[in-house]
């Protein structure tokens, strides 16, 4: 996030977009709403009318996957009856002509055709947006999880600096992060491009000054695979040693048959974990970790803010912290490592190893949390980036982006889109949420449709059915809600049985690698 | 009514209010109208649909106000008022004539479905009293005889004629006119006699000149507190950007007073035409009349009243929305009404802010009580001079008194603030029997036994000199045959009842104080009880958010303390 | 510019706009409250935090009194103490406050309030019996121990937007509601549990810290949840290696005291029989325990055969979004210092 939750209360406008906040992010869906009871604009677009749409004084029930479009006829008559931040976009901004240029090709009537709203509703959210200024833009992974991914995220930005919206309190490009440290872990460098604090392994500086912390002659520079490529390699055994730390690839990741194809063929398997998973079956061995409340260390959230995590207990039986277990691999390939806690680790390598975190040390932040960029340890963190308009690049760059579909579209065979995401009561795969009571609130998967859909089809409210994708099939609980569009099934994936991933398409952004969790094509049938 | 003339209906009242949730009174009425006298869990999340809040804010809402049926109730809702005035009228033999008659305790419905009897607090009909409302019109002046007719031309689905006979005399003539007319209530009688002059004399004015009139015309709030209005008008911030609304208090709510009613009733053109000046004064284009939602009548009457007057064009300058209240005595408190237009519970909020700068959706509000409004067109006719000819020093203006209880003759009369108590008493045919107490300002004021009552005058000012309060000027008139114990329980019920629970003195006060008072009178209390209930009336006095708390702490710790003798005769030996 | 009251005949400054209650706790001084709170503000409601003000006749509420430069403020005059006691008999005259049994023994705004007044016993009682609604999961609600100070209600409406509470009734039959009176399963409660930690009393009680501790018994630990992104501050209150219950952490960033259903009531699989307690190695269709040193032995062994014999990048891992940040660190180190590969990742964008 550019900017910080506290502030959403005080907001002028809140454009929220692919987010379900209230069920994924509730604590910052409080804000939301509270900054509507207090008189701020909220426009919401999603495919679902869910219960912030309730609030929102505009909700735009936008096609799945048509956010492009949706977002370029935004700013096409933002830009058409000039009403966009011209001295932001003069003084801070390049390439607008190359983004004005290919808005233009998208009038509300045409995004209106492929986003199916009315056009006059795209017009009023430019106009509203427009008069409403700054406006925070969120959105979640209704945004990334498509083909189209990075599209869809490089539009918000778009947007957000035609409008001027970046820079300030109140403003923003607000992507709320789905678990409690995705933030810190691509903080820390677990992505296949960047060492901790974004440095590129392919800066030699960089390379020189980790190889000479880490006390080794040299780093690899060229950047290793993505997710998804280390697992399509498994099969052919060009990747043989896969190491899988406390993540369910096995029910999380699209495609469950392919996924336990892949996971399956592994040569060499190794989790971290709390728990046997579905993962961990194809384990070849298989650590027990600390958990939470197990171990000393820091998350960092979505509003880049490091905040400590305590012990209260020691894991039980042999379970060890993970930082302990990678050290322990480490001695034993010749390698000894100094810091042997989590503080130590963070104060010693991490903060002074990267100038974001350089002010973050442990003793800052034994009561509130710090947010990066936090260079000195007289700075007080930063709440929200690019103050002035001063981009990390320079100046912002505008991308003209054109709407591409999902990967796989309706057809006569698979009629309906079928779209994935949270519930409120779960959390992902149920490892912890399923042995923390919350089956009470909620004890099946369902397939959500709408009443339209279930009349046509005979469908009753909790009536089992079966839902089919070109990969997999589940039988399922019917949810009949009109929360869900016409022609949409909606499911998450926090059981096994039932889990909506054994029908997702495994298909890819092909920059990010994120999956298209959000579209792919499915059918519904009663169960005789 | 299908859904969608249903849901065109809920519309056409949302649009009435400038904001959707005041709408929440009237929608419910039309709901429990629709459901047959039965307002439903389903009807109430209609509600909530409709007009965009939450289900527990429309039951919260529902379950607040008593005339809201939230449990299903028979075809005919039988409901004797037992309140002060209607015991001393007589209305338990009624509720218990009628319990017999029907087989049914009160709050039981007859088995097969046709009536349900239900004892209620107060219907505002004290001079004709016992009353009987059922569903919503009125039966006053019941007898047993009269109740089996009533029974009877029910059970035949007929509706008897009412009997509204009582004294009425108007020595001054200003604020109620001749009822007896059949056109009593027109504008063309009403501008045959004068009417509307004052406001196209006031719609000449400038609106500082008329609220200087009514100021020092030293007009002092007819709704109880005694407050001047023309003083209250010139607290609204000047220049501020906010709309202004006049709200008319017409919630009259407390027992012994029946007399807003009279002038709405039977002269509703003269309110209307006080509540046009009064906007224009305070440059207000919407005004609400708050009546009590028994009166359901009556604000039929007003309405065709201001359809007349609209259609004369009289009110071009402001619109009039008779709002409805739905059975609740502390609406008739200021904020509370305020909060109970807004579509919520009539919980009394908190001053400051006071209404003039926070009041109806936080814009500045004017709340002036019907007799008020009514007496304006007579000061803009008269001028201040002409309004202080009449009544004393300090307290001038006509009043209107409500006579009920023990005299010969109860009924309504119009006199110069200052009359002394007796000749009011005589003008209601005398006293029946031997005075014991009078209670001269409604039920919230402290009781004057026959001695205290002696050459009082009826004014604010000495009325408090005599340790009571001159109120809304309802007098009800207490012979020896009645039992203070009783009485005072009789009091603490209605306030029991009416408690909207929100501050703690009050909910707890009210409930252990009539606890209290119903061991003595069953003759199980203890003498600690009747220190106990002083004690809690004591504290309780100016400790309550707003003055509910008094209008109950003050009445019954001046029964106890004036007639304790009669309690400690109540403690078991 | 610093304004002066006297509380008691002593002289306090303060700065700004404040209340006469705020004032006093600043300075320690204990005027009894119920209803008040920081996250809502004054209700006026229960009438307990009444003080004698010089020049004002009546008592007035503290909460709601704005603190005047040269006021005289009197907290514990004789006025002031029978008032409060009468409004304290009065919610202890009937429902069921037994401290003995009660969850929030030790940590009651109402005990407080009566051992302050040395009430030892409510001096007069009216029977009334309500009963017990356990329908919600992980909350249980005790109308008999409910005072109708509403802070719950506001913390439904104002605070988390969630709008499923509200009074119901009137007067002495006021109730805290659950949409149209239902059971709190079958409403719209979603069990965030604020008005859990709103209640002054042992009205709204979390139920999985039920029975297992005294509130004296447990300490709190500030952490961080670890569910989504928020990254909402908790406190543990926790007892030997037992988490009793846990409170959003008050006027901490970002959340303010604020949880939802998870972050509040989530946090029990740590204790599941189910965790793994010993390294595991496969062997046939399952797996044998092994110890730490032959399991990493065997991992780091294998590792360095494969960068042997097909080099680096024939290893590759997937570091965990879930676990501490110095977690993720040792993993990418270990991967690019020891093995020698960027092949590192993590579900960064889903």
């Amino acid at each position: 996030m550019t900017n910080s939750f506290r502030e959403f209360e005080n907001n002028k406008l809140i454009f929220c977009i692919g987010t379900n906040m209230t069920e994924a992010h509730p604590v910052a869906s409080y804000y939301v709403k509270r900054a509507v009871n207090k008189g701020a604009t909220l426009i919401v677009a999603d495919p679902r009318k869910h219960a912030l749409a309730d609030k929102a004084s505009i909700f735009a029930q936008i096609k799945v996957g048509s956010d492009v479009a949706f977002l370029n006829g935004i700013m096409n008559v933002l830009i058409t009856e000039d009403l966009y931040d011209k001295k932001f976009v003069e003084a801070n901004c390049e390439d607008f002509e190359a983004l004005k240029a290919k808005v233009l090709e998208y009038p509300p009537e045409r995004a209106s055709k492929i986003a199916r709203v009315p056009a006059d509703q795209i017009r009023e959210i430019a106009r509203t947006l427009a008069v409403n200024r700054p406006g925070a833009l969120c959105y979640t992974l209704g945004i990334t999880e498509h083909t189209c991914g990075k599209n869809n995220v490089m539009s918000t930005a778009n947007l957000q600096m035609l409008l001027g919206n970046l820079g300030m309190e109140g403003g923003g490009v607000n992507p709320l992060r789905g678990q409690n440290n995705v933030q810190g872990a691509c903080d820390m460098g677990a992505l296949p491009n960047v060492f901790h604090g974004y440095q590129a392994v392919t800066d030699p500086a960089a390379r020189e000054k980790f190889a000479k912390a880490w006390n080794v002659p040299s780093l690899p520079d060229k950047p290793g695979l993505m997710i998804p490529d280390m697992m399509a390699k498994l099969p052919s055994k060009e990747v043989r040693a896969f190491y899988i730390f406390g993540e369910n690839l096995a029910n999380t990741d699209p495609n469950i048959a392919n996924v336990e194809h892949e996971l399956s063929s592994a040569e060499f398997l190794v989790c971290n974990d709390i728990f046997m998973t579905e993962t961990t079956r194809f384990a070849h061995v298989i650590f027990p970790s600390a958990a939470w409340c197990e171990d000393d260390g820091t998350f960092a959230s979505s509003e880049r803010r490091v905040n400590r995590v305590r012990k209260i207990k020691e894991p039980p039986g042999q379970a060890k912290p993970n930082w302990w277990i990678f050290k322990e691999i480490a001695k034993r390939m010749g390698h000894e490592w100094r810091s042997s806690s989590s503080r130590e680790i963070w104060d010693k390598e991490v903060s002074p190893l990267a100038a974001p975190y350089t002010g973050i040390k442990y003793a800052r932040i034994e009561n509130d949390g710090l947010q990066w960029p936090c260079p000195s340890e007289e700075h007080p963190g930063t709440t929200f980036l690019h103050k002035d308009g001063k981009f990390t690049r320079g100046k912002g760059l505008f991308q003209a982006i054109e709407w591409t579909p999902p990967a796989e579209v309706e057809d006569e065979e698979y009629p309906f889109v079928l779209s994935t995401g949270r519930r409120l009561f779960h959390y992902h795969s149920r490892t912890q949420t399923g042995r923390a009571g919350m089956d009470q609130k909620l004890s099946e998967e369902t397939a959500d449709i709408c009443p339209k859909d279930a009349a046509r089809l005979g469908i009753a409210n909790g009536e089992y059915i079966q839902v089919s994708s070109r990969r997999g099939s589940v039988r399922v609980k019917a949810r009949v809600t009109d929360q869900i569009p016409l022609g949409m099934v909606w499911m998450a994936f926090h059981f096994r049985e039932a889990n909506a991933n054994w029908l997702t398409n495994n298909v890819y952004d092909p920059q990010t690698k994120t999956a298209e969790y959000k579209a792919c094509s499915c059918k519904i049938e009663k169960i005789a | 009514m299908d859904t969608t003339e249903r849901g065109t209906r809920i519309q056409d009242l949302i649009g009435k209010y400038p904001q959707k949730e005041s709408a929440v009174l009237p929608v419910l009425q039309l709901l429990q109208k629709e459901g047959g006298n039965y307002l439903s869990k389903e009807a109430m999340e209609v509600a909530a649909r409709e007009l965009g809040c939450s289900a527990s804010r429309v039951y919260g809402v529902a379950t607040y106000y008593s005339m809201f049926n939230t449990k299903p109730v028979g075809k005919y809702h039988l409901q004797v008022d037992t309140c002060v005035p209607g015991f001393l009228h007589g209305a338990d033999d009624i509720a218990a004539h009628i319990s017999k008659k029907l087989g049914i305790e009160p709050g039981e419905t007859t088995k097969d479905g046709l009536f349900t009897l239900s004892k209620v607090q107060d219907l505002g009909s004290c001079a004709t009293g016992p009353v009987v409302q059922v569903n919503d019109r009125y039966f006053e002046n019941m007898t047993a005889e009269k109740t089996d007719q009533l029974l009877e031309a029910l059970k035949n689905g007929g509706w008897p004629d009412n009997d509204t006979a009582m004294k009425v005399v108007s020595k001054c003539g200003i604020l109620l006119n001749d009822r007896s007319r059949k056109d009593c209530r027109t504008l063309a009688l009403y501008k045959k006699n004068g009417g509307y002059q004052a406001l196209e004399t006031a719609l000449s004015m400038k609106p500082e000149a008329i609220v200087a009139e009514v100021k020092a015309a030293e007009v002092r709030g007819r709704g109880g507190a005694g407050f001047p209005a023309g003083t209250k008008w010139s607290f609204l911030p000047k220049d501020d950007p906010r709309p202004v609304y006049l709200i008319c208090n017409a919630d009259e709510g407390e027992p012994g007073t029946f007399k807003d009613r009279q002038i709405m009733e039977f002269n509703p053109h003269l309110l209307i035409e006080g509540i046009a000046i009064s906007a224009q004064a305070l440059n207000s284009a919407k005004a609400f009349i708050y009546i009590r939602g028994e009166f359901s009548w009556i604000a039929d009457i007003l309405e065709t009243a201001i359809g007349e007057a609209n259609q004369a064009g009289y009110l071009k300058h402001v619109d009039i929305v008779v709002h409805r209240g739905a059975g609740s005595y502390v609406c008739g408190d200021e904020t509370a009404q305020i909060e109970s237009l807004e579509g919520k519970r009539g919980n009394p909020r908190v001053k400051p802010p006071f209404p003039a700068n926070s009041g109806l959706y936080g814009c500045p509000t004017v709340v002036n009580n019907v007799e008020t409004l009514s007496s304006v067109p007579y000061i803009i006719n008269n001028g201040a001079a002409g309004f202080k000819e009449i009544g004393v020093a300090n307290n001038y203006g006509p009043k209107i008194f409500g006579v009920s209880g023990h005299v010969n003759q109860p009924g309504i009369f119009e006199y110069p603030m200052g009359t002394p108590l007796q000749e009011i008493l005589e003008a209601a045919g005398g006293v029946k029997g031997n005075l014991k107490g009078v209670i001269v300002g409604g039920l919230s004021v402290p009781i004057l036994t026959a001695e205290e009552a002696k050459g009082l005058n009826l004014d604010y000012d000495s009325c408090a000199r005599a340790g009571t309060a001159l109120g809304s000027g309802g007098i009800m008139v207490v012979n020896d045959t009645v039992s203070i114990p009783e009485l005072a329980l009789r009091t603490i019920e209605f306030y029991e009842h009416e408690s909207c629970g929100q501050c703690a003195p009050c909910r707890k006060g009210t409930h252990t104080i009539k606890s209290k008072l119903r061991d003595l009178v069953m003759g199980r209390g203890k003498s600690d009880d009747i220190d106990l209930v002083l004690s809690l009336c004591k504290n309780i006095k100016g400790l309550t958010l707003c003055p509910t708390g008094e209008a109950f702490a003050a009445p019954v710790q001046a029964m106890v303390a004036k007639f304790r003798a009669e309690f400690e005769a109540l403690v078991k030996r | 510019m610093s304004k002066n009251i006297f509380i008691n005949g002593k002289g306090f400054s303060f700065e700004g706009e404040k209340t006469v209650l705020e004032v006093a706790r600043e300075n320690g001084i204990y005027i009894p409250s119920l209803c008040y709170h920081e996250k809502v503000g004054p209700a006026n409601k229960c009438r307990v935090c009444v003080v004698e003000v010089d020049g004002m006749k009546d008592l007035q509420t503290s909460c709601s009194l704005a603190a005047a430069d040269g006021m005289k403020v009197g907290t514990t005059t004789e006025k002031v103490l029978e008032a409060q006691r009468m409004v304290v008999n009065l919610l202890l005259s009937n429902g069921n406050h037994n401290c003995l049994s009660c969850e929030a023994n030790g940590d009651c705004e109402l005990q407080d309030a009566a051992y302050y007044l040395g009430i030892e016993r409510p001096p007069f009682v009216i029977e009334e019996h309500k009963e017990r609604e356990d329908s919600g999961a992980f909350i249980l609600r005790d109308p008999e121990k409910c005072i109708q100070c509403g802070r719950c209600i506001e913390g439904c409406n104002r605070l988390v937007v969630n709008e499923v509470l509200d009074f119901g009734y009137r007067g002495g039959h006021t109730e805290v509601v659950w949409d149209n009176d239902m059971p709190l399963d079958d409403s719209n409660c979603v069990e965030c549990g604020e008005c859990v930690q709103m209640c002054p009393v042992g009205a709204l009680i979390a139920k999985k810290g039920m029975g297992r501790a005294r509130r004296w018994e447990t300490k709190p630990v500030r952490t961080t949840c670890p569910y989504c992104g928020v990254g909402c501050q908790l406190d543990l209150h926790v007892k030997d290696d037992q988490i009793i219950r846990v409170t959003g952490t008050e006027g901490a960033q970002p959340n303010m005291g604020h949880l939802c259903v998870k972050g509040r009531f989530g946090y029990d699989f740590i204790y599941s029989d189910e965790r793994l307690t010993t390294p595991l190695i496969r062997e046939n269709d399952g797996f044998r325990e092994a110890s730490w040193d032959e399991a990493l032995n065997l991992v780091a062994g294998k590792f360095t055969q494969i960068i042997e014999e097909s080099g680096p990048d024939a290893i590759a891992g997937v570091s965990c979004a879930r676990s501490i940040n110095e977690d993720s660190y040792n993993m990418q180190k270990l991967f690019r210092s020891v093995i020698g590969t960027n092949n590192i990742d993590h579900c960064a964008r889903t």
